[in-house]
């Protein structure tokens, strides 16, 4: 089950600062919610995991985070994430590429998000995959433009959203 | 219409006696196999799949046995051993019970966790960490015969492709000739999705293995308890258990519509782990692992064609079908038709020539094919006809109901020898559709839709008359594994005038014990309040095949009526003796013999058969009891005229079924209130796919709906007031002259309601669209086209 997110946001900090966080891999994925690096393999290469939770599901994913891109000239990157449950359950790939241009100081972000699901969380069905999606993604851009404010950044999984986006989803 | 000869204390046919197994379904006293409890019981859960396909690179039970309960963790690798991780499928193919390295669709049974309660099999399946390797699946049964295609199979000694097999009837020449001698031809690409029958009740089993006896008492939710007794001595004589130290018990079931036909890898796993501990386990289905698991019915993609003159005279029907079956073909079909029944598809035309052919596939989703409240594919086979009729009336600008009144069958041409070889038993087709059209008011709605379309609403008014093709069936061509689809009963009367009846079928709701002790009331006389009708014990019951197609009234009620005519019999001879009267002098009347001319002098049936166990002729065999296997001279062939009108919101195209009549022809009825329960259930399961089933896979072998939140199966909000009638033309061939009725409005409600759509819709040009139609794909159907 594929659920593709594209997002274009300001953040009112000049673009080389913006590219320093973006392109690098420890900033980026602290702003994922519910995400960590644990290892890093090599320059392009790094070892992680993703727990996320749906109401009374948990799924916990350790993957492999790769580098495709990353052109601080173009300020384009892209990444691929390869991630399988920790407990057999099924496995996510993610595609996930970012494009900044300078709007007078100011950047802005466009970014795409192509993620697949296989096993038990494509199962919940589209609608619930979507919203979680969509929530997960608002978090992060949220956790981005926190970060480089210099603000607090809310790495954890809000198990309290997501479960009011699935009853919502649910009623759809 | 209905004429009843016994009077209701006796209750016999036309009756609608009040059902007798409902006493205990509505006071919460059914014993259904989740209720079955047996000292020292484990309990067993499955790990499942989350890919379609994938190798199985390690199995890690170390966590799954630490949890407190816990006992085993079986993997294909322990059933290997026992030569037990394949199985046969009722097709000939085969069919993994646990895999030993490669899962072939979502869902499959990896692993069976073994512990002392529901909730620590539960705890373990969760712990149970399976690593595996995924492939790309292969989801499109198109794509499944390109020569890059993977070979799903390579199982299978020397299979190079993903091909099942091929089946044609007909003559491939003559058709073609008239197709391309005819004025017009109509042609549609449909695609009949796949479905789930969604029973309340799961499947689920208790395996009992008694080592001290080497005896298994297996009780299961099986439509066919005696077939699967054999089934069971067939693949498991090898480690002992042979036929005689089997028994099968049936309890109720809590419906079944063809899905508790096959054997599942769940029931196999639970009697092997019986055998190897002792102990009896029980292995009860969620409902998810039912939606996502078990049998589905129907995806059939068909091309279907029909040539005629351009007055609208039928000539020719042709269809091509390519089957989904899955990864492996576990259908359940008589051994001769791998496509079932579906050679009826030339309808309830008079035309001369027709040819079909099909072809099957494997691909990475669950295994099945199974007769949804459906003799074998009739449903996909009316589907086509009646929908490619009306688009032939489209096309020659024909109203449909008239298109087909002129092409009918008539009622003097019965027995009528179909194109594609069966043999109709009797019909009156053009009554039956005219009897619906007055019951609509046909030319009444017709005349409104005119009105209608000149303010821009869209009104549709869809027909569907099938023939069906029931009671499967004949020895000469019917077998399930080689065993002949005759069916058994057995009349024991007692001393007082009561009797037990034990039958080869199975109810699941059908109300078998209530019809069958009509039918024997009927030919005996005694209340059928006062027979004990039971099933579904493999070491009671005489042999039968079981209860699905709409067998059960052909086949094994036709049984009861044999046995019952052979004790008739025997009464007479008792009466004549008891009398001193010839044989010859007596005549009968529901429930006593009297001499011919002198009606003071007579004899009751309780009078007889007390006779029968205290003052029987010298030389008569003592008691009263009749067992009868019926072998069926020919199928049965119910009809069926069904009336949908339909209302489509022309902004939102929200389909509102406004009316819907069915009239039926099921032959003579033997409880009028049955047969309108199992016609208001099987149109509720027409509207199913009709508007809202299907089973939805993704490119990478998820299931989209495997949940019923998601899935939607209709219920007393979705469903409209149905409205039904009849026709009676008796089957000449079946001793009471009945034909059965269960999955006819399953087959016949699927095209009225879709043919009513699509006649709102045509206003777009449009002429077919596939099932379930939902206000969603109206709306792309429509944008897509440029339409709206």
């Amino acid at each position: 089950m594929t659920t593709s997110i594209n997002r274009t946001f300001e953040i009112n900090e000049p673009i080389e600062k913006v590219w320093d966080s973006l392109s690098n891999p420890h900033e980026i994925v602290s702003c994922v919610p519910g995400a960590a690096l644990t290892e890093q393999v090599d320059a392009d290469n790094y070892k992680g995991t993703v727990t996320l939770k749906f109401g009374p599901v948990k799924a916990s994913y350790d993957g492999l985070v790769t580098f495709l891109e990353r052109n601080a000239a173009t300020k384009t990157m892209s990444l691929k994430g390869v991630g399988t449950d920790t407990k057999g359950k099924g496995g996510a790939d993610m595609l996930m590429s970012g494009v900044l241009t300078d709007k007078a100081g100011s950047t802005e972000v466009n970014v795409t998000m192509n993620v697949e699901v296989t096993g038990m969380l494509a199962q919940f069905g589209s609608r619930l995959i979507n919203d979680v999606s969509n929530q997960v993604f608002d978090q992060f851009i949220d956790n981005f433009s926190n970060k480089l404010a210099g603000k607090d950044v809310n790495n954890t999984m809000s198990a309290g959203s997501m479960v009011g986006s699935m009853v919502k989803g649910l009623f759809k | 219409m209905i004429q009843c000869k016994t009077s209701k204390a006796i209750s016999g046919m036309g009756h609608s006696m009040k059902r007798k197994e409902d006493a205990r379904f509505i006071q919460g006293k059914g014993n259904y196999v989740d209720d079955i409890k047996l000292p020292g019981m484990l309990y067993m859960d499955i790990v499942r799949s989350p890919y379609a396909y994938a190798k199985i690179k390690k199995i890690n039970t170390e966590a799954a046995l630490k949890i407190p309960g816990v006992v085993a963790v079986v993997t294909g690798k322990d059933l290997e051993q026992y030569n037990l991780h394949w199985m046969p499928t009722l097709m000939s193919d085969t069919q993994m019970v646990l895999p030993t390295d490669t899962v072939m669709y979502q869902a499959q049974e990896v692993a069976a966790v073994i512990a002392t309660s529901r909730y620590a099999a539960r705890d373990g399946k969760e712990a149970v960490i399976v690593e595996y390797e995924p492939m790309k699946p292969l989801m499109d049964p198109y794509k499944s015969l390109n020569d890059d295609a993977p070979i799903l199979r390579p199982d299978k000694p020397g299979k190079t492709d993903n091909h099942i097999w091929h089946w044609q009837a007909g003559s491939r020449e003559e058709t073609e000739a008239v197709f391309s001698n005819a004025d017009v031809v109509v042609k549609e690409q449909m695609h009949i999705p796949r479905i789930h029958v969604a029973s309340i009740e799961t499947c689920g089993c208790v395996a009992d293995y008694d080592k001290v006896d080497n005896h298994l008492t297996m009780y299961m939710t099986t439509q066919a308890p005696h077939a699967i007794r054999t089934v069971i001595a067939l693949v498991a004589g090898h480690v002992g258990l042979t036929e005689e130290k089997i028994r099968v018990i049936s309890p109720d079931i809590g419906g079944g519509f063809g899905g508790k036909v096959p054997v599942y890898p769940g029931y196999v796993i639970a009697i092997a782990v019986s055998f190897l501990v002792g102990k009896p386990v029980k292995w009860i289905e969620d409902r998810s692992e039912n939606l996502q698991a078990d049998s589905f019915a129907r995806d059939y993609h068909i091309t279907a064609e029909m040539a005629a003159t351009k007055e609208g005279k039928i000539l020719a029907t042709r269809f091509k079908i390519l089957a989904d079956h899955g990864y492996t073909d576990a259908a359940a079909n008589p051994s001769k038709f791998p496509i079932g029944m579906f050679s009826v598809c030339t309808g309830s035309y008079d035309y001369p020539t027709s040819f079909v052919e099909a072809d099957a596939v494997y691909t990475n989703k669950p295994p099945g094919g199974v007769a949804y409240r459906c003799s074998f594919r009739v449903t996909e086979a009316v589907h086509a006809i009646e929908r490619i009729t009306d688009r032939l009336a489209f096309e020659i600008g024909k109203d449909p109901a008239k298109l087909r009144i002129e092409n009918f069958i008539q009622k003097d041409q019965f027995p009528y020898k179909s194109p594609l070889g069966w043999e109709y038993d009797s019909g009156d087709y053009v009554a039956g559709l005219e009897k619906a059209m007055n019951a609509i008011d046909y030319d009444g709605l017709r005349a409104e839709q005119v009105e209608k379309r000149k303010k821009g609403e869209l009104m549709g008014i869809g027909i569907s008359t099938f023939t069906e093709i029931v009671g499967a069936g004949p020895s000469k061509d019917f077998d399930i594994l080689g065993i002949k689809m005759f069916d058994s009963a057995e009349i024991r009367v007692h001393p007082t005038g009561k009797a037990i009846a034990r039958f080869g079928t199975k109810s699941q709701g059908q109300g078998h014990e209530t019809t069958y002790a009509q039918i024997i009331a009927e030919e005996l006389g005694i209340p059928a309040e006062h027979i004990q009708v039971e099933e579904g014990d493999t070491d009671t019951a005489p042999y039968g095949l079981g209860t699905y197609a709409s067998r059960s009234t052909p086949t094994a009620g036709a049984a009861a009526v044999m046995a019952a005519r052979k004790l008739r019999d025997k009464a007479r001879k008792i009466a004549a003796y008891l009398l001193e009267v010839s044989e010859e002098d007596l005549e009968w009347e529901p429930g006593k013999f009297s001499v011919k001319g002198a009606p003071e002098k007579s004899k009751t049936i309780q009078e007889l058969v007390f006779a029968a166990y205290t003052n029987h002729p010298q030389g008569m065999e003592a008691g009263f009891e009749a067992t009868h296997y019926y072998d069926p001279p020919n199928l049965t062939f119910p009809s069926g005229a069904y009336i949908c009108v339909v209302d489509i919101d022309s902004e939102t195209f929200e389909i509102k079924v406004r009316r819907f009549v069915a009239i039926d022809d099921c032959g003579h009825i033997i409880n009028p209130m049955i047969v309108q329960g199992q016609v208001h259930g099987g149109l509720t399961q027409g509207i199913a796919p009709a508007m809202y089933e299907e089973l939805i896979y993704d490119e990478a072998g998820n299931i989209l709906n495997g949940t019923l939140m998601d899935y939607l199966v209709p219920t007393a909000v979705e469903s409209p007031k149905w409205e039904t009638g009849h026709v009676i033309t008796p089957s000449p061939h079946h001793p009471i002259g009945a034909k059965g009725v269960g999955e006819s409005p399953t087959v016949g409600a699927p095209p009225a309601i879709a043919n009513a759509i699509v006649d709102a819709l045509s206003v777009y040009g449009v002429t077919h669209m596939d099932i379930p139609i939902t206000p969603y794909k109206i709306w792309k159907k429509l944008k897509d086209t440029g339409k709206i």
